[in-house]
């Protein structure tokens, strides 16, 4: 029988594209082309398939090491209003973070765009990246990033530790059909530090 | 049960270690498996300046795990209780 152990499980190698619709053409291209130099590598213009799929153009930037951001434009079509750019945090969430390799190529990155007048946020230093967010015409939330230090095997467990907190606290939240403890994250760090004081306390006999 | 931050052995969090290591009557061990433990028998007391810590790091201090109560984390400080 297969289980999630024993179906292969070749590896990923890195973004081909990420796609988004637009009803902005020509700024999109210019946006990307021009203002952020990516190249135009790929498009495809086509009869609509299958049949009531609006007619389309669907064209790619390159965005490096392969990578390469993409766009559909439904030929005839108007922007739904569910697709509007909304002044929300659950809607910036989803973006496309590009990396740099090194601070000042991100500093370079920041005049160029300032320069081009580009709306920004405020760049925005997190644990381990260093952010510039940018929108383009569209209103899609864009990220350029220089990670200051690889993540290690200690990340890796220490995230580990935190979604486990935060799913036993999703599943108790679930079953009793109320928020529960689940209404801020002090309760995942509490469950987490729970966790981790065991640890100490096997391994360092630290007294509570 | 003392008011513990457990902190990740990673080079972004050090501050909050070395400003733990100058407080009287504060513990710091470890680190154990990926982490440092500083514990109080009463009260731990963080702020974001004297860290150097810019705001996402500074809101996200806490990511390690704790035991005891937060009762003040603003802009600049932070305090965590024994329970």
């Amino acid at each position: 029988m297969n289980t999630i152990n024993n179906i292969p499980n070749p590896p990923l190698a890195g973004v081909h594209h990420t796609a988004r619709p637009t009803w902005k053409l020509r700024e999109t291209i210019e946006f990307y082309r021009d203002k952020l130099g990516l190249p135009l590598v790929h498009a495809i213009s086509a009869r609509g398939w299958p049949e009531g799929h609006p007619d389309f153009l669907h064209f790619f930037f390159d965005s490096g090491q392969g990578s390469t951001i993409a766009f559909f434009y439904y030929i005839g079509t108007e922007r739904p209003d569910y697709l509007e750019p909304r002044p929300s945090h659950f809607y910036s969430a989803t973006h496309t973070a590009w990396r740099v390799d090194s601070a000042q190529a991100l500093d370079v990155w920041r005049q160029r765009l300032e320069a081009l007048g580009v709306p920004m946020k405020p760049q925005i230093r997190h644990e381990v990246i260093e952010s510039l967010y940018l929108m383009d015409p569209n209103g899609y939330m864009l990220e350029i990033s220089y990670q200051m230090r690889p993540f290690t095997e200690v990340d890796a467990r220490d995230a580990l530790l935190t979604l486990e907190a935060g799913m036993a606290l999703e599943d108790q939240m679930k079953a009793s059909g109320t928020m529960g403890a689940f209404e801020s994250i002090d309760s995942v760090w509490r469950a987490k530090g729970s966790v981790i004081e065991k640890e100490f306390l096997n391994i360092e006999g630290v007294t509570p | 049960m003392s008011a513990v931050i457990f902190v990740l052995d990673v080079d972004e969090f050090r501050p909050l270690v070395m400003a733990a290591r100058d407080m009287p009557s504060v513990e710091v061990s470890g680190p154990s498996q990926g982490y440092f433990r500083i514990s109080s028998d009463q009260e731990l007391e963080f702020h974001r300046k004297t860290l150097g810590f810019k705001p996402a790091l500074w809101y996200g201090a806490l990511t390690g795990g704790l035991l005891g109560k937060i009762t003040e984390f603003s802009r600049d400080t932070l305090r965590i209780e024994a329970t």
